[in-house]
């Protein structure tokens, strides 16, 4: 006979190299997690590494922010008006005498408070909207995705100026504003990514042994579609924060006297010859919070690059 | 012998629209992947199912457990109907007929550990209850595969082709099915490893009573598995028998050109073997020949086979069958149209 294969020894006949007499017992917990992997992979990124500690200095800051900051948001100081960067103000104050170290401080968390809770919004609905479009297509798909096309045919500020306008100026108010313009974003970006994962023969081997809709689209789509949308979510906080500082700016924000570092630099304006602290702390406080983002946006592509992955980890020191 | 059909398959059809180029897309015709097979498959018999790349065998196979929609005909799995099935009795097919996939590589959730694979089966129909009772039944599904059951923690990219394989198959067996369709489950293996993957669902078949339908292209291979042979062309059954029949005395000119093309472990032998090459290549899917889909490249082409499109019919050894006018002309006679072919442009 042509081809024969080679005939099976006695006993376990195809048992590769290994110890087959173990406990048949075998562990459902992965040995090594991916997310594991992916941070060491980002901490040989130098650039990505230090933006990571950065942001995380500034998230703590901001959650901290009562602790952290000297004086209140509020503390005005009718003796120290518009003075210049001190040992007893290290940013100076405005023109109230209030603490610009304290008010970039507890800005911090106004901002990032409205960055996170836009870009949580925008990443749930668009996530779950790009999920069904991209994997039951047809008309799901036309239906979803042509309402997200108007959306994204708006301008983003006209956009967030009906919003607001609609519900009123304010911190949760002006994250929903944002949240709904970055919808789009995260619903094109997961469709995309949901289109290529569906037609793997992972996915219809799932189907295969019966597995349901929900099943395959919770524990094998989205888990093989989230890498561009982590990366996306980076990116879009960056956006996000610098979004509420135009909102603010324009004064459909964080209303006054509530410090956020959009208004902040709004109010600083007016003295920018005469006092230039007042919008330049704020302006950097933004200018390194949108910078890092944006570092460990790219430094998370990279991280999450299979190629990469395979690059770095195989071939590893 | 009714009783002992498992896979009853009749008249599947499984067409494609075809999409035309330009602004008018519509209406340009159908690519027909599966054109009419009737098939039976035994319960506890091996079925091999062999044929060229494109002729249709793994939509077949897919369209089987219905994992493509079929768009004609009918199957039937253990008296259910497989193509208007649904909701528990579609997940029951699911568990009772499972299914080898061709690539490992591919067909492994990079995501996802050995374990979670192979125990998804077991949560989806719910066959053990509680994380330790599904930990140790995928210890015992790893080495009813030949694998170590301390890998199961592993992700996919840790194993060799092989070894993905085997874990494949255990995902395939978790359900406890009585049919699995091995869709060119070595093709893409190392030679050495197909023999091993190729011994093991052997092994399986016996031990576990399965019922496989094993599609390849290799004719050796599935010789070497198989109880009956069953040879596709151009989306149809043209011969089927038992395999040292049709493994040996073909009786369709296509099959004989296949195995003319097997080479012989043996030098004088393989020295003597005259091949039967064939001309020109398959015709499109999209435009099937009139009459027989096999006479512009079959080498005895006589009259009836342009106007009569053969059905399958007694030839040669007990239980072989062929379609071909060589046995006599037995089919249906082909509508022709003034450019003497049906399908449509």
């Amino acid at each position: 006979m042509t081809g024969a294969p080679v005939p099976e020894p006695g006993g376990s006949p195809d048992t590769p190299a290994g110890a087959p007499g173990t406990s048949p017992v075998a562990s459902l917990k992965p040995a090594r997690p991916r997310w594991r992997e992916t941070l060491g992979l980002l901490a040989r990124n130098p650039t990505a590494a230090v933006a990571s500690v950065v942001l995380l200095l500034i998230v703590v800051v901001a959650v901290f922010d009562d602790t952290f900051a000297p004086e209140g948001a509020n503390e005005i100081s009718v003796t120290d008006r518009l003075q210049s960067p001190s040992w007893a103000h290290p940013f100076g104050t405005d023109d109230l005498g209030r603490d610009i170290l304290s008010r970039v401080i507890l800005g911090a968390s106004v901002s990032l408070k409205v960055g996170f809770l836009a870009v949580g919004f925008a990443l749930v609905a668009g996530t779950m909207i790009g999920l069904l479009a991209g994997y039951y297509g047809k008309w799901v798909d036309d239906v979803l995705m042509r309402f997200m096309d108007m959306l994204f045919a708006f301008p983003a500020v006209l956009l967030a100026i009906a919003v607001l306008a609609v519900r009123g100026p304010g911190s949760g108010n002006t994250a929903l504003a944002i949240g709904i313009v970055y919808t789009p974003i995260f619903a094109r970006v997961t469709r995309a990514s949901v289109l290529g994962v569906r037609e793997e023969v992972y996915v219809r081997a799932s189907r295969s042994v019966g597995a349901s809709d929900w099943r395959i689209l919770t524990r094998h789509i989205l888990p093989n579609a989230a890498p561009p949308i982590i990366v996306q979510t980076s990116i879009s906080l960056a956006f996000a924060v610098l979004a509420e500082a135009a909102l603010s700016f324009l004064g459909l924000g964080t209303q006054p006297p509530n410090p956020s570092w959009g208004l902040m630099l709004a109010e600083g304006r007016g003295y920018i010859e005469l006092a230039w602290w007042l919008a330049f702390f704020p302006g950097m406080a933004i200018f390194l919070t949108v910078l890092c983002f944006n570092l460990l946006g790219d430094g998370l592509r990279d991280a999450l690059d299979p190629r990469q992955r395979t690059l770095m980890a195989g071939g590893g020191k | 012998m009714s009783s002992d059909v498992l896979v009853s398959v009749r008249g599947l059809e499984v067409h494609f629209p075809v999409r035309g180029e330009g602004i008018r897309k519509k209406g340009a015709g159908v690519l027909r992947a599966v054109d009419g097979v009737d098939l039976d498959i035994l319960r506890g018999e091996t079925l091999g199912l062999v044929g060229e790349s494109g002729c249709g065998k793994s939509t077949l196979g897919n369209a089987v457990l219905r994992l493509i929609p079929s768009t004609g005909g009918s199957v039937h799995f253990a008296g259910t109907d497989v193509t208007s099935v649904g909701g528990k009795g579609l997940r029951e097919l699911r568990r009772r007929a499972g299914m080898v996939f061709q690539d490992p590589f591919a067909s492994l959730d990079p995501r996802r550990t050995v374990a979670q694979t192979v125990s998804e089966p077991l949560e989806v129909h719910g066959l053990r209850s509680g994380r330790r009772e599904r930990a140790a039944r995928v210890g015992e599904l790893l080495e009813l595969v030949g694998l170590d059951p301390a890998v199961a923690g592993r992700y996919p990219h840790e194993f060799s082709g092989g070894q993905r394989q085997r874990v494949g198959i255990a995902r395939a067996l978790a359900g406890e099915p009585d049919f699995l369709v091995c869709d060119e489950a070595i093709a893409s293996l190392d030679v050495s490893v197909q023999a091993q993957v190729l011994n093991l669902l052997r092994r399986l078949q016996k031990q576990l009573g399965l019922t496989l339908l094993f599609i390849s292209h290799d004719l050796s291979a599935v010789r070497h598995i198989s109880d009956r042979i069953a040879v596709m062309y151009l989306g149809r059954i043209v011969e089927i028998g038992p395999a040292s029949a049709v493994g040996s005395d073909p009786q369709m000119p296509y099959t004989q050109a296949l195995l003319s093309a097997v080479p012989l472990p043996h030098p004088a032998l393989e020295r003597e073997r005259k091949r039967i090459v064939l001309r020109g290549d398959v015709p499109s899917p999209s435009a099937v020949p009139s009459g027989c889909r096999f006479r512009t490249r079959c080498p005895y082409v006589f009259e009836p086979c342009d106007d009569v499109d053969p059905a399958l019919q007694p030839a040669g050894a007990a239980g072989q069958q062929a379609a071909c006018h060589l046995h006599g002309v037995v089919g249906t006679p082909v509508e022709r149209t003034p450019e003497g072919v049906t399908a449509e442009p």
